[in-house]
Formats: C-alpha cells, structure tokens, sequence
C-alpha cells in the first residue's frame, strides 16, 4: 500500500467517523466532541501556516476570539431583551446617555451592522483576515522571520485581550458575552446540545480540511514549502515571498476566525479568554502532537490532545498537573517525533510497504 | 596567440552589453566594501571575476542581484535599471545567482527544486488553483541531463553530495532562463573530476548564455575564461585575458604573487 492510498483511507475513515459519532453520544458527549472539533478547525490553521510556510503564529487565539465575537455579538442583539440596546451597555451607560445603539456607550455604533446575523457570519471571517493582514502586512515586508513572528503575534493576541476587558461598556469586558440567542438561519435553529450544531461544525470541518488539501497539494503548497525550507533562494528564483506569507498568514486567521464562529455556535458564549495566550500555545500544540505538515494529523492532534485533557479534568490528581502535562507532551514531541502522529503513521505505512516489496521480490526470485 | 586572445576580447566589449553598472559603490560602516565599480558584460560573454579575499567580489555580486543595496550607482539590465527593485523582481527581469554554498529546497525531491526554479508564473494568485505535474516537463528533464541530475530526480536534496547540491543549485538557475548567470565560486568543495565537469558544463554555457563567475582556483579559470576582471580592495584593479592579467604588475603586486605565477 503506498502512503497515498493510507492517507486517502485515512481521511475517509476519519470522516466517517466523525459523522457517525453522534448517533451513539448522549446530547453532553455531542456538545464536547462538537467543541473538539472546532478546536481541529483552529489546528488545520496553524498547520496551513506553521507546517507548510514555516510562519509559527502564538496569537491565533486573537483570530478565533474575534470570530467568535463577531458571531456573538450578533446573536447578543438577537435576544429581545438586548433591544434596542443590550443589558451589558445599560449597565455600564453614563446616566444621561441616549438609550440608542449609535450613542448608548461609547463606541457603541459598531455594533450596528451586527443586528445583522449574516453581518455578523460575514465579519467573523472578514474581520480576522483584515487583522492578520494588517499584522502580517508589517511583520513580513520588514522580513521579520521565525521566533520574532511569534513573539509579535503573541503581542498582538495580548493587546486585543487586553483591549476587550478594558472596554467593558463595548464590549462585555472580562465576562465578554454569554445569554446567547440560539442561531437560526432561514427558520432553521442550530441546537448546541443536539446533532443540528454538531453537523454544521463537523460539514466546515470537512469542507475547509478538503480545500486547503486541494490548495496545498497544488503550486502554491509546493511554493510555500519552498519559502519554508529557504527563504532567500525562493526570492531570487523571482518570488515575492512576502505575498505568499501573507497569503497563507491571512488564510490561516481567517479559518481561526470561521472556528472562532463555530465556538460560539456551540458554547454560547465569547470571552476574552479566547484570545489568552495559553489558548493559542494549546493550539499549537494539538497541531504539533498530530503533525504539523499534516491537515489531517493536525485535526486528529486536536481532538486527542482535548478529549484526553477532559477525562483529566474529571480527575482530582491530573485535573491541577494537565497544563504540566500539556508542555511535557509539547517539549517530548518536538524532541522525539517532529512529525507528530502522522510522521509515525507515513513511517508505518513506508516499512510496511517496503515489506511488502520486499516479500513480493522474494517469491519471484524462487519462482524464477 | 596573444592577437587572438585580444581581438576575442575586443570583440565580446564592442557587442551590446547585457549588464553595465555605473560607479557603482557600497559601503559598510563608511568602509568602501565595493568602489566605482564600472563593469560591462557583453552577450554571451563569459567573465571570470578574480581578487583575494575581501577584495569584494561576493559584494559584487550581492549588489549585482539585489541582495545589497548600493549606497551610489546605478546597474542596468539591457535598457532597464534595475538598481534597487528587490530580489524577487531582479530575479524576473532576467539574473540568476547561484551561491557559493549551494542553496537549495533540501527537505524537497530534485524533481520539486526544478518545478519550483522553472515555473514563470510567480505571483500568489496564479498559483491558486495550479496544479502540480507529477512527472518532469521536457525542459526540466534537459536541464537535468545538463547538469547529469536525470537519475536523481526522485530523491531528496538533503540525500545528494555536495558537488551534485551545487550542481542542483546551477540547474536551478539555469532554470529560470535568466539573461544573466551570477555563479559565485561554483567549483568550491568540489574533488578533482567534479570541478573538470563544472569547468565543461561552464563552457557549454558560455556563447548561449552570459555568465559571471567567481574564482579562486587560476588553473580553473585559465580553462574557462576569455576575459578577467581583477578586483583589488573593493575596486576593480585590471581587466584582460588570463595571459595578460598575469603579466600585469600590479595585479602581480596585489594579488596572484610570485608562487602562483610559477605555475603558469
């Protein structure tokens, strides 16, 4: 079997899988494992851009946390009792202030076209890709490269942290948004606890893992690897690396950013937690423990790493050491398999096949 | 013989020149690495640019493929200027530049390093939907043959010795149908039979293409060259053939020393 036909089986087996999950998941089972796999979404990302262009982003979670408040500030203005203006602007309003959107607080007009639920779809996706342009923008044509990259889009996750707890009459501040409306599109309502939201989450999953293998496995895949590998030597063969990083950087934002929806669509809720640094380093380290030159890998890193990290939490012992045991896995995987689950699957599946030829050359050597 | 060698040469500078630069001049920290630098490349020529160490050749060539900026002057490409329009555009108006160690995509087969260094589409959203031919196009496949890579395509770079990385590394560039080729000491680290192939597939390139080559090696260059430029403390001392480079007193003085002119 060549690693092309294992990895073809692999991925239809892995989405078989998922689809076929919440038939036997109770409704608190479906939630969780929905949630791990919007995790996987984030951690397609950050292969998209770590394991293909070598561009290691600590500040996903800025991304994720603004789709998942773009989606949640539109489903904050869906409950009727946020009309015309939410509970969390009355609260914090000066005494005299208008009770309006446009004026109630300040800043309080951009929240506007999130009456909007399609605005708000629109944004989570838009809005990220807009930031991480203008961060990648000035990170990459002043060549900033490998640890100096993390550590600027680190800064950045922390600045929008910071920035949505200190406007809490805009932005709900540290308790962010919660007392969601349920999303309904064209009459139909997306239930949280039910296979309606799991679906949704697990179809993106599918769609988005299926066009950035389609994209990647293409010219510019082989490009970016290029770039990855030696950044001078691709730029004097003509290419403009920084557009392709950008590129691939933007990508990568907003498919955080498109997670971050599904987040909300399953917690409802959006906190500036998401944008923690802590978040953004599990990130890359689902995708590192499954493999991050690998989509798929990646997405499988996410859901064990998280579902392992929950059985954990229900135990009194490993519930204090996990995040202990977090950056264990992370150092021992960096250390002992750089390719992460999905280099210990090619490996298999090579010997293996090696094996197999070898058997094969064998039998016709004494047949002859 | 000497008449020859000098007609040949007269005749390279009075065709149209591919490459000229103009005073041109770096400084590092107010030290002139490279000084008015006047150099004129005709088509088709071959030229062996010399000088010891730190006379400033690989600046030279840093400026020449935009890797430096200069801080005076001007280079120009057939009628463009292309005196600070970046690496990546340089690279697409027509010079290659191959390093002194060979740089390659190492974790990618022969085949992809080809693929990528052929390809004229460049820009990001040409690319999106391209797809990638599993096997070589005929182009790829002769510049293999050229450079005698056509049995390592599907192998790795990081699996190749190191002449073949630089023979890679050429191939690559030869790729890109550049009008000019910058190769900076293409023979270093190479064994015996390895340079005599380099020296052969350097003049075969020469008269379809226009090269520029470091050298250290003299008996190297006095295999391949027709025309030195001598380049001394980040200025060019002399220009001539081989024979009357070595003749020439101040380049004795400067630069090659009795003891390699006893091999000549």
């Amino acid at each position: 079997m060549t690693y092309r036909t294992a990895s073809i089986i692999a991925y239809i087996v892995f989405f078989a899988v998922v689809l076929a999950l919440p038939l036997v998941l109770n409704s608190f089972w479906t939630n969780r494992v929905a949630i791990y796999l919007v995790y996987s979404i984030c951690a397609i990302g950050i292969s998209m851009s770590w394991g293909y262009a070598g561009i290691l982003s600590l500040g996903q979670g800025l991304f994720f946390g603004m789709g998942a408040y773009m989606l949640a500030m539109s489903l904050t203005l869906a409950v009727p009792d946020n009309n015309p203006v939410p509970q969390l602007m009355l609260l914090n309003m000066e005494p005299d202030a208008v009770r309006d959107l446009c004026c109630v607080t300040t800043g309080s007009f951009l929240w506007i076209p999130f009456r909007s639920v399609a605005v708000g779809m629109i944004a989570g996706i838009v809005v990220p890709c807009i930031l991480a342009a203008g961060i990648g923008y000035v990170m990459f044509k002043r060549r900033t490269t490998g640890v100096y990259v993390s550590i600027i889009t680190l800064a950045f996750a922390l600045i929008g942290q910071l920035l949505i707890i200190n406007n809490q009459p805009l932005t709900g501040g540290f308790n962010g948004l919660a007392d969601l409306a349920l999303l309904e599109i064209g009459g139909f309502e997306f239930d949280p606890y039910g296979p309606s939201a799991y679906y949704a989450v697990a179809f993106t999953l599918i769609v988005v893992i299926l066009l950035a293998r389609y994209m990647l496995a293409g010219r510019i895949g082989q490009v970016l690897k290029a770039i990855r590998e030696d950044e001078a030597r691709a730029r004097y063969l003509g290419y403009d690396v920084e557009n392709y990083k950008l590129f691939i950087f933007c990508v990568s934002a907003g498919v955080a950013g498109l997670a971050g929806m599904l987040f909300t669509l399953t917690s409802e809720f959006a906190t500036p937690s998401l944008m923690a640094t802590s978040l953004s380093i599990s990130m890359v380290i689902w995708a590192a423990t499954g493999g991050r030159a690998s989509l798929l890998g990646a997405c499988i890193g996410a859901l064990i790493v998280n579902f392992v990290g929950s059985l954990a939490s229900e135990s009194a012992t490993f519930q204090p050491v996990w995040p202990i045991i977090l950056g264990l896995l992370f150092v021992v995987v960096v250390l002992f398999m750089p390719n992460g689950i999905a280099g210990i699957f090619k490996a298999f599946i090579e010997r293996s096949g090696k094996a197999e030829r070898f058997a094969k050359a064998e039998l016709s050597a004494r047949e002859a | 013989m000497n008449a020859v060698h000098k007609t040949s040469h007269v005749a390279a500078a009075s065709a149209a020149p591919i490459l000229r630069t103009r005073n041109l001049t770096v400084r590092f920290d107010e030290f002139p690495a490279v000084r008015d630098v006047d150099l004129s490349i005709a088509d088709g020529e071959l030229r062996v640019i010399i000088g010891a160490n730190g006379a400033g050749k690989s600046t030279l060539l840093d400026l020449l493929c935009g890797k430096t900026l200069p801080s005076e002057g001007e280079i120009w490409l057939h009628d463009r200027n292309i005196t600070g329009i970046g690496e990546a555009a340089i690279a697409r108006s027509g010079v290659g530049r191959k390093f002194q160690t060979p740089t390659v995509f190492k974790d990618m087969t022969v085949l992809e390093n080809l693929q990528v260094a052929s390809s004229r589409r460049v820009r990001v959203f040409q690319n999106l939907f391209e797809r990638v031919k599993s096997g070589p196009s005929d182009k790829e496949i002769a510049v293999a043959e050229r450079t005698g890579l056509l049995g390592s395509m599907k192998r790795k770079a990081s699996e190749l010795s190191h002449g073949q990385l630089q023979w890679l590394e050429l191939a690559m560039v030869l790729s890109q149908d550049p009008k000019i080729i910058l190769l900076d000491e293409p023979a270093a680290g190479m064994t015996a039979a390895e340079t005599d192939k380099t020296a052969e597939l350097l003049l075969d390139l020469a008269g379809g293409h226009t090269v520029l080559v470091i050298e250290h090696d003299m008996a190297f260059v006095r295999r391949i060259c027709r025309t030195i430029t001598v380049m001394h403390q980040g200025a060019v001392l002399a220009e001539g053939t081989a024979e009357e480079i070595e003749c020439n007193p101040a380049v004795i003085e400067a630069y090659l020393g009795s003891a390699t002119l006893s091999h000549a």
